[in-house]
């Protein structure tokens, strides 16, 4: 792929991609320019794949190995949970349990169990637990208190 | 680094303790009750210290094996095989109790329908604790939409 770089004095700055297939390569270009901000980067058995953050269900740490979850992919992804709670600071994510996140924008449904545990439902229809551990400080989050 | 929001062991050990603490008091003052209606049917107007401290002694002895042995069953999100056994269990040892300690003069029926009165108190007991987590369920699913509207705005 040939890379042509210009620098220029004045006007704004753009990048150009011309390409004749959109490979995974030019998609992942794509994807960084769009919005980096926005996005997860993420291995699966197709490759390197991307995600909007926003998209991500939950996250879940098996084996020291991340996890992210959206509708329709899982991809593996770098660092850990503590990591990405800590590069997320809009509060939409939660520490439900030792080894999981969830998207509360993206929790269906809330139902109260016993022993302080709650279950959320996902909008992929996965059940996750918080469990009583983490359940009060969700209650705050809730609350707009944390 | 440690997380001072999250419960040491220390208060999730207190918490158990509050719950099995008012366990007790819940089902000493059901089965009190039921005990001072059996005197005052037999014209006896007062109540035995030691009948009184016996069964709030029992009370907690047997909220001890409710929480740690027998799945805390009167909270259970639903009433299965489990429960039901749990509850069977707590009975008999209830009855037993009242057997040897003589709370109803060793009456067979009396002991019977005590044994009903505890199995219907557990009944309720459950549907108590269910009706305030579906109160919750609400009050939960109300504050998560305000939350998901509130973020969507931002």
């Amino acid at each position: 792929m040939k890379i042509d770089i210009q620098k220029i004095t004045d006007g704004e700055e753009s990048v150009v991609v011309r390409y004749i297939e959109r490979t995974p390569m030019i998609n992942r270009i794509i994807g960084i320019l769009e919005n980096p901000e926005n996005k997860l980067w993420g291995k699966t058995e197709s490759g390197s794949v991307c995600a909007d953050i926003a998209d991500l269900l939950y996250l879940e740490s098996v084996d020291d190995k991340l996890f992210a979850y959206t509708g329709d992919k899982v991809m593996r992804i770098e660092g850990t949970l503590n990591s990405f709670m800590m590069d997320m600071d809009d509060g939409s994510f939660f520490r439900c349990s030792k080894s999981m996140v969830i998207n509360v924008n993206r929790v269906k449904a809330l139902r109260s169990l016993s022993s302080n545990r709650i279950d959320a439902t996902m909008e992929g229809g996965e059940h996750i637990i918080i469990s009583r551990r983490y359940a009060s400080d969700f209650r705050r989050l809730l609350k707009g208190e944390r | 680094m440690k997380d001072d929001k999250k419960l040491t062991l220390w208060e999730r050990y207190l918490t158990q303790e509050i719950g099995i603490e008012f366990k007790a008091c819940l089902y000493f003052f059901a089965f009190l009750f039921f005990y001072c209606c059996y005197r005052m049917l037999n014209g006896i107007f007062d109540a035995s210290i030691l009948h009184m401290t016996v069964l709030i002694f029992t009370c907690y002895f047997i909220g001890y094996i409710q929480v740690y042995l027998l799945w805390n069953f009167d909270e259970a999100d639903s009433l299965g095989v489990r429960e039901i056994f749990g509850m069977v269990i707590c009975t008999a040892l209830y009855c037993i109790v009242s057997w040897f300690g003589n709370w109803f003069d060793k009456r067979i029926v009396v002991t019977l329908v005590f044994a009903a009165y505890i199995l219907l108190t557990y009944f309720c007991v459950f549907l108590i604790y269910r009706s305030k987590r579906r109160i919750d369920d609400k009050k939960l699913n109300e504050e998560l939409r305000l939350f998901q509207t509130n973020h969507q705005k931002k």
